[in-house]
């Protein structure tokens, strides 16, 4: 009796699971459900944290991708990696380059319909100035005195010393121009406040969920072309294993930063989703101390940048996804020169490195240091290479150490010999691949200083022609491949995976970096 | 002279909380400040001039002597002030209402599948002891429980995720329904309620299925055990021979005497289970890429986010501490022996 009742009971059992699964499987093979009917919003999914999106407090790639759809600078990339007017329709300069005056274009108005005027652009620069961000943008103007306005349309920059790239620093989150009317002139506004996160953008921020969400309209007020999709919203992911499954599931239209180069390739062979693939401006390089042994001997850091396995590395650790760098400054921007590869070789050249190393005991030991947690899995991989080359040499015994980002990024310099890192610009110019690596008391202390770098360097940022200031950045990257403070060795493609339906992401994969979802349809 | 006792000893009991969190944020404090490196050179080293790293330091109170910035954190903890993240600039508030509402759905419905499968599996084996029955229910419960749940998560997402494609893997809900939810509670399931949106309804519940069931299951191996030997040692009682002897049929017997009393130490172990439950929440939810409030501490940890990891965590102190003296308190005001 309790037999069968307890048959009765496992049947009943039986049938209902059956039938919540094909409940489940009716409404959805989930992938095609998803809740709700899409219309044009496109939906982007990234592994990238937003720490600040009020511009006087933004200097992340992934806060500035957010910030980039809401506001604008008087310059910008608005079309590849050239620079142009925006907010602006020209800037000229006094002889002495210390003195900018931009004209600025009319009847642009801010998504509240409040209109855009030169005392929006002082309020703007004087805010980023005073609040002075604990992200650190306002570093950006370090060379900017005062801004003034002479009439409802021209601003005046006063700068403390000649800067011929301060267009470029107009095109940065610095430069962005906020309503003065919503935007607090003493403090930042918290991401979520998106009432007053008020610029002159494609798209409104309508919606932010930290760590999750950023939803977008469209910005009715816009003085532009209308964007191509009905609006945007950008996913938030920690993992991009999991991202990658997103997209599969057709959670998501595209996809962009970060994933591994196995995921890359893995979703090359998927026949539903696209690899887009373009020029970047990401690079990666080992830093020496050249202060500290053995590295403060230059023949041992030009044996280094002789076996450097650059080619090794963009095919056997990123899969074609990165190309060999023979550069401070990424190929795609003008002034690029291939210094490495003219003073060193485009491969590796065994006999000049055992030459370079004459009179010195080998083979060497030497520690290099890099970190797990900020460049992604592959930088084992990497050091793992360069490892290998060097040891294979017989003239270094290679030791590889790590740590964790945060304990990393104080160290650098200060306590390792040779390192790795990575770099991101602040604008997509020359200036920034030299002038932050080769000044004196660079950021990563690793005691480089050249008088003959240092005058280049004036002298650059001094020049009044782009053909000059071209020349400059031309020596600049041959003394530097020269003196060796630090050696390039591949730049980073611009990668986003999308569905096939997708459509203009091609167009904005270029040198300048910038994830143009205005220009992106579905 | 009873209900004094009890009152004395929940007294007691609450007084002892106090050295108990003292401990741990003290505790917490240390460590986060052991570890090398903090959160600015976390967030700007690599990227902007080292004066400038020290400025910022400096004005954020980091070159402060430890016991000063050890007095400070006590002092705003006591006042409720947890602060706002370093990394971030979100109020700690801000977190636990939106982050720790996103764990409390996750591990209320794991919760509830946990009890579930647990005293039904655990009621079967015991009821059917040493048959079949019996020995998938214990195989099953010690499959789950020693399975480590991350990996029981990724099991999932690839069986019902990719192979069946069945359910999403990932996130509270699709983009746009998080997108077009209205948030009165942060907890999506009870937002769609408020909102009589069915299909957001619906949504939210396939993307809790996976997550919930995952931790559920972890948390059910220990249910299973414990409910199992209860059922047998409470059906070897003199009380149920008595009742079987008085003619009261073996499903009355079984159902209606033995299991009710098999449950009590089971109400004991589910409050204690909460502190492992909130554990295994922290890798179920980076796995799932679920909002909670352990998701966010092991980004804040891999930034070095002090205020952030200290406010996470005395939150989670308090939830772990206040439940376990209410279950303390169950049990003493139930079982009069329990006593200091």
């Amino acid at each position: 009796m309790a037999r069968s009742k307890l048959r009765w009971l496992l049947a009943v059992l039986t049938v209902a699971a059956a039938a919540t699964v094909a409940v489940i499987v009716a409404t959805g093979a989930y992938g095609s459900a998803n809740g709700a009917k899409s219309g044009a919003v496109l939906v982007d999914g990234t592994t990238g944290t937003v720490v600040n999106i009020d511009p006087a407090n933004q200097y992340d790639y992934d806060s500035f991708t957010v910030d980039l759809n809401i506001f604008q600078g008087l310059y910008g990339f608005p079309h590849g990696a050239t620079l142009q007017p925006v907010l602006a329709t020209g800037c000229t300069h006094s002889t002495n380059l210390k003195t900018w005056t931009c004209n600025l274009r009319h009847n642009v108005k801010f998504s509240n319909g409040d209109p855009m005027t030169s005392a929006d652009v002082k309020y703007s620069f004087d805010r980023v100035q005073k609040i002075k961000g604990d992200q650190g943008i306002y570093t950006l103007l370090s060379y900017l005195k005062s801004t003034s306005v002479s009439g409802p349309y021209t601003v005046v920059f006063h700068l403390t010393a000649p800067d011929s790239v301060w267009p470029y620093i107009l095109s940065t989150n610095a430069g962005y121009v906020v309503d003065k009317n919503t935007f607090p002139s003493n403090k930042i506004l918290a991401n979520t406040d998106t009432a007053h996160m008020i610029g002159t953008g494609p798209y409104v921020l309508t919606k932010f969920t930290p760590g999750q969400q950023a939803v977008f309209g469209l910005n009715s007020h816009y003085w532009g072309p209308k964007p191509k999709n009905g609006g945007l919203i950008i996913n938030y992911y920690t993992s991009s294993a999991t991202m990658k499954l997103a997209l599969q599931q057709k959670t998501l239209d595209m996809a962009f930063q970060t994933f591994t180069p196995t995921e890359i390739a893995a979703m090359g062979k998927n026949k539903s989703l696209t690899v887009h693939s373009g020029h970047g401006v990401v690079i990666r390089y080992l830093v020496f101390n050249v202060k500290r042994p053995p590295f403060n001997n230059i023949n041992v850091r030009k044996a280094i940048a002789y076996l450097m396995p650059r080619q090794t590395i963009a095919t056997r650790v990123y899969h074609g996804t990165v190309e060999p760098l023979y550069s401070m400054v990424p190929k795609g921007l003008p002034g690029q020169y291939d210094a490495y590869k003219s003073l060193y070789g485009a491969s590796p050249n065994l006999a000049k490195a055992k030459a370079a190393m004459k009179g010195l005991k080998t083979p060497m030991p030497i520690t290099l240091w890099w970190t797990p947690t900020h460049y992604g899995g592959a930088s084992s991989d990497e050091y793992v290479e360069i490892q290998r080359a060097l040891d294979a040499s017989g003239l270094f015994k290679v030791t590889l150490k790590s740590a964790e980002w945060a304990q990393y990024s104080g160290a650098l310099g200060k306590v390792y010999g040779a390192f790795q890192l990575g770099w991101f610009p602040d604008y997509p110019d020359a200036d920034d691949y030299t002038v932050s690596f080769y000044q004196t008391n660079s950021f990563y202390n690793n005691g480089y200083s050249n008088k003959t770098m240092d005058k280049l360097i004036a002298k650059e940022r001094a020049a009044t022609t782009d053909a000059s200031r071209y020349s400059y950045l031309k020596q600049m990257q041959i003394l530097g491949a020269q003196t060796l403070p630090t050696i390039p060795y591949w730049q980073g493609n611009m990668i986003a995976v999308s569905q096939k339906s997708v459509q203009g992401i091609d167009s904005t994969l270029d040198a300048a970096y910038y994830m143009r979802f205005w220009l992106i349809s579905k | 002279m009873t209900g004094t006792s009890l009152r004395t000893y929940l007294i007691t009991r609450l007084a002892l909380v106090l050295p108990m969190v003292f401990i741990l944020l003290t505790l917490v404090f240390l460590l986060l400040r052991v570890a090398p490196g903090n959160p600015i050179e976390a967030a700007l080293g690599g990227h902007v001039p080292a004066a400038y790293v020290h400025q910022i330091e400096r004005r954020l109170g980091f070159d402060k002597p430890l016991i000063t910035q050890y007095g400070d954190y006590l002092w705003n903890i006591l006042r409720g002030h947890l602060g706002t993240t370093i990394t971030d600039n979100r109020p700690l508030s801000q977190i636990i209402e939106q982050n720790g509402a996103a764990t409390l759905e996750l591990t209320f419905f794991a919760m509830l599948i946990a009890i579930v499968v647990g005293v039904l599996v655990g009621l079967v084996a015991g009821r059917y002891r040493d048959t079949p029955l019996d020995v998938f229910g214990r195989l099953f419960g010690i499959l789950v429980y020693a399975t480590p749940v991350f990996f029981l998560g990724l099991m999932a997402q690839l069986v019902f995720g990719v192979w069946l494609n069945w359910l999403p893997t990932s996130d509270q809900a699709s983009p746009l329904t998080q997108a077009l939810l209205q948030t009165h509670t942060n907890i999506y399931f009870i937002d769609a309620i408020w909102d009589g949106n069915w299909g957001a309804l619906w949504d939210v519940t396939k993307h809790l299925i996976l997550p919930a069931s995952t931790l559920g299951l972890v948390t059910a191996g220990v249910f299973i055990r414990l409910v199992r030997v209860n059922v047998i040692r409470t059906l070897r009682d003199d009380y149920i021979e008595a009742a079987r002897a008085r003619g009261i049929v073996e499903r009355r017997v079984v159902y209606a005497h033995a299991f009710k009393n098999a449950l009590v130490p089971v109400i004991t172990i589910v409050g204690l289970n909460l502190a492992t439950l909130l554990g295994g929440a922290v890798l179920t939810e980076t796995t799932f890429n679920w909002p909670g409030i352990g998701h966010e501490l092991v980004l804040y940890l891999e930034n070095r986010d002090y205020v952030a990891v200290q406010g996470i965590i005395v939150v989670f102190a308090l939830v772990v501490v206040a439940v376990s003296v209410l279950v303390d308190f169950i049990n003493a005001y139930v079982d009069p022996r329990i006593r200091y």
